[in-house]
């Protein structure tokens, strides 16, 4: 009888070429689960204070979700963790397609590697065993033509392939690591730590089977979540959606988000569905986070309407375990000839955030970032920050290497990627991300560079919903959209199952979001906990928005592992894993207060015109409260001496 | 939970070449034997077996069937939700995804090479939505 998880991970030294495993005791799982709080207990008992990101005490660990493979929906994701060199501290990414089942078929629920090796290499485990090859064939080689590498000629199972491209050969602090041709953990910057220690890749062949506690049990959860996924009206247009966010920021008031209608939009167009409802409703960040909607009105963002993805969208995409599907491989014309259908993150940075209208460019970066192994989000922010700075007069054309920057112009905009891709020139400067390059230019650039702790933050707008200004800052890893926001709470729910949490009125003022009060703080505190509990099951946040009633996750949680634990003590566990992340970051010298996102993104100043006219975000006191709820120093952040001591006891 | 090879085998390393997971060894005419760790219970084996000489996990001997008595997976397409799942636990990867339909933009599982497939079940096992029904084979 199993209990979903495999009990041990694998540690390969890249340096010493010594490979070893390792039992993870069963309390650990209760501790901390799987993914996320996995990989926290792992770096934070291997990675010694004040390690360089990419030296070799740098340990790098790709992990799978507890939920894996146990007959539970969207638990297809795995976590990538290591110690970000983009902000010094804790980073993670984390991504889909099929890779996460393949780690436990392995039989390991992560893979972590230590050490540099003195030359490429790539990690190839199957049942016989794990074993360090030689990678100097793909070294050099696009994420893409990496996996065409290793699945020529290949019969079986089918591979799980994690690679990074050149821009991770060249230690780009903005790159990831890909998997399923181009499908990235893409955050914090760790595919620098893979290039760093010279492994191109991971190939996993196993055949391990993975083994619920209670597999009828899972089935009878999963089937609830089914069918409300597959409940959807045929009546939706794309232009409904644009009108429903135009609608929203007309209205005084707010009526609190179901999950159920994005679910709907994910489902027919993915995430490309909120290209122009979130430019209309003040969610898109746009020209380098100075402007607003007025600047990228319906008819200037009507080349990325959903319906565009669509047309050429030739089938959709699914990831392992997902009923959904929100993913989709589209054809393109020019060098390549298709892609994986962008994301609203890709289309935004390279699209409103650049005033750039022309949609083919923006497939074709789609997939020149991809396949580089590039963060779409970073790389639209450093190109945004270039652009101003042009404007600015702090680049002139000699700087920009002749490239005539300025917003929307989409043939200076490619010739700029790829010379971050190639790392030429001024691409040089800016392939390490905003916060890298202003600090090598200086002249004031610093004002253009928006981050949080050195990591560009996602295109929602935080002085939309303050609450992602409040997760930008405080987690710890700063910068990123998939942890929580005002609207997240909503749609979670975690009320109707978690006793204890603050309940969203279904309708209310818009200025009410704006304040900082307990219920916030709460409310950000919970998010943060259950998306520990999210990432260490391999859930997809998708999935999460569903709501806590039509997806069970506790429930599932307690039937793949035999466990009986109430909602609320896995929001503990959740709160253990936020503990020991900021535990790290402390660790490591993080003033956590320095993660602060950059001004601009908090209203300061406050815009005088657009969806976002008038708004500040109490960052200060959102921050020091939500620390409070965590029972941390709320004057700095950090979690308080004691609090270490006993988790250290516990570890 | 592994199958295992009783003292009637013959060593002719039938069940050692079909094993999906090299989980069988031994030498040419002598008796095989069963890594049980590597063992995914795929009962191919067994199926394969000419000497019958193969036992499941609760000493059931397994019956030797012609290969094209073997059963392989049915799709049903209207409770399938395309989770891919079944791709995943295919020891042999003999499905595939195959090209969207009429208006549905999904593309559904569907069996890519009939000859490799091993009739084991797993497919089955792992489908959340009961999708798969395992039914004899069509002649390639």
């Amino acid at each position: 009888m199993g209990n979903g998880y495999m009990g041990k991970v694998l540690i390969v030294d890249l340096g010493t070429r010594n490979i070893t495993e390792e039992e993870i005791p069963d309390r650990i799982y209760r501790q901390y689960l799987s993914g996320m709080g996995l990989g926290a207990y792992m770096l934070y008992k291997h990675i010694p204070a004040g390690a360089d990101p990419l030296g070799p005490d740098n340990m790098l660990g790709f992990v799978s979700g507890l939920l894996t493979g146990t007959g539970s929906l969207f638990t297809g994701r795995w976590t990538l963790v290591g110690k970000s060199p983009l902000t010094g501290g804790w980073g993670d990414a984390n991504c889909g397609g099929t890779f996460s089942p393949a780690i436990k078929h392995c039989g390991y629920d992560g893979i972590f590697v230590r050490g540099i090796s003195e030359t490429p290499v790539y990690l190839y485990i199957n049942d016989q065993g794990p074993e360090l090859r030689d990678a100097s064939q793909v070294w050099g080689k696009d994420t893409v033509e990496t996996e065409a590498h290793f699945r020529k000629d290949w019969t079986g199972r089918q591979l799980g392939i994690a690679c990074i491209g050149p821009a991770g050969e060249g230690v780009s602090l903005i790159s990831g690591v890909s998997t399923d041709n181009g499908r990235m953990a893409a955050r914090s910057g760790l595919g620098a730590v893979m290039g760093s220690k010279r492994l191109k890749a991971v190939v996993l062949a196993g055949n391990k089977r993975i083994v619920p506690r209670n597999r009828m049990e899972m089935k009878r959860i999963s089937a609830i979540c089914n069918k409300w996924v597959q409940f959807q009206p045929p009546f939706m247009t794309a232009t409904m959606m644009a009108g429903t966010g135009a609608l929203m920021r007309a209205l005084p008031s707010v009526m609190a988000q179901d999950g159920l209608l994005y679910k709907m939009m994910l489902k027919k167009w993915g995430t490309v569905s909120m290209n122009q409802m979130s430019v209309e409703m003040g969610d898109s960040p746009i020209k380098n986070w100075k402007g607003s909607n007025r600047d990228w009105g319906l008819f200037k963002s009507h080349s990325s309407n959903p319906e565009a993805f669509s047309r050429c969208e030739e089938v959709k995409y699914h990831c392992y375990s997902c009923p959904l599907g929100c993913g989709g491989i589209c054809s393109t014309t020019g060098k390549f000839q298709e892609t994986h259908k962008p994301e609203y993150e890709t289309v935004l940075s390279l699209g409103g955030l650049l005033l750039n209208k022309d949609i083919d460019s923006i497939f074709y970066l789609n997939e020149l970032l991809n396949r580089a192994g590039m963060d779409s989000i970073s790389a639209g922010h450093a190109v945004a920050f270039a652009i101003e700075c042009y404007e600015e007069g702090v680049f002139t054309k000699k700087d920009t290497d002749g490239l005539e920057l300025t917003w929307g112009n989409s043939e200076a905009i490619v010739s700029l990627i790829e010379k971050m891709v190639a790392r030429e020139g001024i691409g040089h400067i800016l392939a390490d991300g905003v916060k890298q390059a202003s600090l090598r230019i200086g002249k004031g650039s610093e004002a253009f560079a928006v981050h949080a702790g050195g990591q560009e933050p996602a295109m929602h707008d935080s002085r939309n919903d303050p609450g992602f200004a409040l997760h930008y800052s405080v987690e710890p890893s700063p910068g990123k959209h998939t942890v929580g926001s005002g609207l997240y709470y909503e749609m979670f729910k975690l009320w109707q199952v978690v006793e204890g949490l603050p309940r969203v009125s279904p309708l209310y003022m818009k200025g009410s979001k704006y304040k900082a009060d307990e219920d916030k703080a709460k409310a950000g505190a919970a998010n943060s906990q259950f998306m520990n509990i999210v990432n260490g099951s391999g859930l997809c946040l998708f999935g999460a928005l569903l709501g806590s009633k039509r997806i069970r996750v506790f429930d599932w949680l307690n039937a793949a592992t035999g466990w009986t634990l109430t909602p609320q003590e896995y929001m503990a566990v959740g709160a253990n894993v936020q503990t020991l992340r900021q535990a790290f970051n402390v660790r490591h010298g993080i003033e956590p207060k320095s993660f602060k996102v950059s001004d601009r993104a908090l209203g300061r100043p406050i815009q005088t015109k657009g969806a976002n006219k008038g708004r500040t975000v109490e960052i200060e006191t959102m921050m020091r409260d939500y620390w409070l709820q965590f029972g941390w120093d709320p004057e700095t952040g950090k979690p308080f001496h004691e609090t270490i001591q006993e988790l250290e006891a516990g570890l | 939970m592994a199958y295992i090879i009783t003292n009637a085998c013959t060593g002719c390393g039938s069940c050692s070449r079909i094993c999906p997971t090299q989980a069988i060894t031994g030498e040419k005419k002598k008796i095989h034997t069963i890594v049980p760790d590597l063992c995914i219970e795929c009962g191919s084996c067994g199926r394969i077996c000419p000497a019958g000489a193969v036992e499941d996990a609760f000493g059931i001997a397994s019956v030797r069937m012609k290969k094209s008595a073997w059963l392989a997976p049915v799709f049903d397409l209207k409770a399938c939700m395309a989770c891919v799942i079944c791709l995943d636990a295919c020891p042999v990867g003999c499905l595939a995804v195959g090209p969207p339909e009429g208006k549905d933009p999904n593309g559904y599982p569907r069996m890519a090479d009939l000859s490799s497939c091993l009739g084991c079940g797993l497919c089955v096992a792992g489908c959340p939505a009961d999708a798969i029904t395992l039914a004899p084979r069509m002649a390639p």
